[in-house]
């Protein structure tokens, strides 16, 4: 550990995993280090179930198979089939190191019920969340969107997505406020209503997204990897580790060692220094440097059956719009089970999740779990979310945000990729990663 | 390339940092040796795909190398990427393992003796997996640390080891015919996972433009 590092990244999250991937291809020499004995820190699948009983201090259950059969998440994600995670994972190879699963069904809850959520014209016309003529409008607008071309102006029809607001262009197709509801947070995945008096450039580039990465797999957007999403950090760091990343587990960081100029110069653990140039972490690494933005409340639910009126699907997302439960931020259910190798056979690992805007936020969830059925097993967690409190260039201490409610990777790669710009001060370089390594010649 | 996609087995090596991991597997993917000193430690080894041919099957793929019609198995082994130096391998790196390779050094008896660790990994994360026992670096000493009655020990305990090989990276020996026989092992158990894994649709994300996954090489060494 005694030596002269380009970089340390403390914490083995995604976010801290992929910017250690980035930075050894980059060519830069890092260390890695986690206070866990486990790779993946918040990201990690615990396994087997008995340490997930334990982490809650929940006397254990027999009741659940096998143990080791589960991978149960902490933080419910998927990835977008044509998002940003999966163009990071393909352009750095890490790909090849898992397999994935479409996800079966997305859902949007409306009205007490739940209902498919209609992302291409054909879904729109049978979708039973509009009526007739809703249907043509909505079909009208999915179109236009479609077809809009920020390069091409003859593609506007009158509409400028850099001036004129998401509401505006509602408006301009007519959508009543149902509509305009399950497109803002179900399609454009918007956690609150503050994108409907911003520029609509924004919201159709989500609702492209939506609709292309529905087009690659089928039928839904979203992909979950097999063995549960602690894969995804674990791949990262074998990257890392091909590129020349030192790892260290279960390794106390005492403090962040900074010089006289107030920038970072190394971490000290007991009587070790590791020097370094920058440091990159996640907020629990450096309480003293981060604020307290808000709070996440999380519930995982084990169930012995499949999400009620989903078709029995292994997998869903149901999003739960603010306005329908009378909220300021949505609800999100997460569905996965045996089939991705996170439960044992016949069980299903079920999330709900949002951002905490009450004293009581386990009330804040109710709507999501009722939606579950029978629960064989609750729980439950708030976490604090922090920000650092500078963006780092001036110390060489570049923190990563927590991760948010929102139930996939698009806002996780948003961060990394701007602080490995902070960090660097240039984007990152797919073309330095070489696919043949040892697989060619 | 014009022969069918064929499923690749994945074969992990697993042993102690420094008993010669990374040399069995320059041997397997380029038969090529280098000197400790003249290299830092593991960098820069992912894994290696390299075709059997086996005659444990009549499915018939057509090929480059004019085999007769019987069975083509791509073998995929891999390297540790070095990351069992200070930290431990990643539960990801055992998982889909058709076999795992535990290696020692012959003339390091704790490498021998840490062996029931990485088989209590393999065990774990990777539980139907065949185990092959090989004791490495056969060219540095005549009369071994490590005894035979001390593998057979070992083998008679965990009961489950498919194959026990000698060999020496330096010199090459023994390393075709282990592969040549953990290749046959694999071919004749059942298929198990490649077919659970069509079954259950699950993938591996491709687009058409960035894809060298795809790109193996068709060196059949039959």
């Amino acid at each position: 550990m005694d030596e002269e590092y380009d970089a340390i990244v403390l914490g083995t999250g995604l976010k801290e995993c992929i910017l250690s991937g980035m930075l050894s291809v980059s060519g830069k020499k890092v260390l890695h280090i986690d206070r866990n004995k486990y790779y993946g820190g918040e990201s990690a699948s615990i396994t087997p179930l008995e340490e997930l009983f334990e982490k809650y201090s929940t006397p254990v259950d027999p009741a659940y198979g096998r143990g080791r059969d589960w991978n149960v998440d902490l933080i419910p994600k998927f990835l977008m089939a044509n998002g940003q995670l999966v163009k990071l994972l393909i352009h750095t190879g890490v790909t090849r190191y898992l397999e994935f699963k479409s996800c079966e069904g997305s859902y949007v809850y409306k009205g007490g019920k739940i209902s498919k959520v209609p992302a291409d014209e054909r879904e729109a016309l049978g979708s039973d969340l509009m009526g007739l003529f809703e249907k043509r409008r909505f079909k009208n607008f999915l179109v236009f969107v479609q077809e809009y071309d920020p390069a091409d102006p003859k593609t506007w029809k009158d509409f400028d997505s850099r001036t004129q607001t998401t509401q505006q262009l509602y408006e301009k197709f007519g959508l009543d406020a149902n509509t305009q509801d399950f497109t803002g947070h179900a399609i454009a995945l918007y956690r609150d209503d503050e994108y409907l008096a911003k520029p609509a450039g924004d919201a159709m580039k989500r609702i492209k997204l939506y609709s292309e990465s529905l087009a690659r797999y089928g039928k839904s957007p979203y992909l979950y990897p097999m063995y549960g999403l602690g894969e995804l950090p674990q791949g990262f760091a074998r990257l890392s580790a091909i590129y020349g990343g030192t790892y260290m587990l279960d390794k106390q960081v005492d403090e962040i060692v900074m010089d006289a100029e107030g920038k970072v110069c190394g971490i000290r653990s007991g009587g070790e220094i590791a020097k370094c140039k920058q440091v990159y972490c996640d907020p629990t690494y450096v309480p003293e440097r981060v604020r307290k933005t808000g709070q996440v409340i999380r519930c995982i639910c084990l169930m012995d059956h499949p999400v009620p009126n989903t078709k029995d699907a292994l997998s869903t997302q149901i999003i739960i719009p603010q306005k329908q439960v009378g909220r300021r931020s949505d609800i999100y259910v997460s569905v996965v089970s045996y089939t991705h190798q996170v439960a044992a056979k016949g069980w299903f690992v079920a999330m709900v999740s949002t951002t905490v805007e009450t004293a009581t936020p386990e009330e804040e969830i109710r709507p999501g779990l009722a939606l579950l059925g029978p629960i064989r097993q609750k729980f439950v967690t708030v976490s604090d979310y922090y920000e650092a409190l500078d963006p780092g260039q001036s110390t060489q201490l570049f923190i990563s945000t927590s991760y948010d409610a929102t139930t996939h990777f698009e806002t996780t790669c948003l961060d990394v990729l701007d602080i490995f710009k902070r960090g660097t001060g240039e984007d990152f370089d797919f073309s330095k990663v070489k696919h043949n390594l040892g697989d060619e010649e | 390339m014009a022969s069918a996609k064929i499923p690749a087995q994945k074969v992990i090596l697993c042993g102690d940092y420094g008993v010669g991991k990374s040399s069995i597997f320059r041997r397997f993917a380029n038969d090529t040796f280098v000197a400790s000193n003249d290299r830092k430690s593991t960098l820069g080894l992912d894994f290696y795909n390299k075709a059997f041919c086996s005659e444990s099957g009549t499915d018939g793929h057509t090929h480059a190398c004019q085999c007769p019609p019987i069975s083509k198995l791509m073998v995929q082994l891999w390297d540790t990427g070095g990351m069992e130096r200070v930290a431990t391998v990643t539960s990801s790196y055992y998982k889909f393992s058709e076999a795992a390779i535990l290696v020692y050094s012959v003339d390091n008896p704790d490498s021998f003796n840490s062996l029931a660790n990485h088989l209590l990994e393999v065990a774990s994360f990777a539980e139907n997996a065949k185990i092959f026992l090989c004791g490495n670096k056969i060219d540095i000493i005549t009369s071994d640390l490590v005894s035979n009655d001390d593998v057979d020990n070992f083998c008679e305990q965990c009961g489950i080891v498919s194959g026990i090989f000698k060999t020496s990276c330096k010199t090459g020996e023994g390393v075709n015919d282990m592969f040549d026989e953990i290749a046959r092992v694999i071919s004749t158990s059942s298929r198990s996972r490649h077919e659970l894994l069509q079954l259950e649709q699950s993938f591996k994300l491709t687009t058409a433009d960035i894809d060298s996954a795809e790109q193996q090489p068709d060196n059949c060494v039959c």
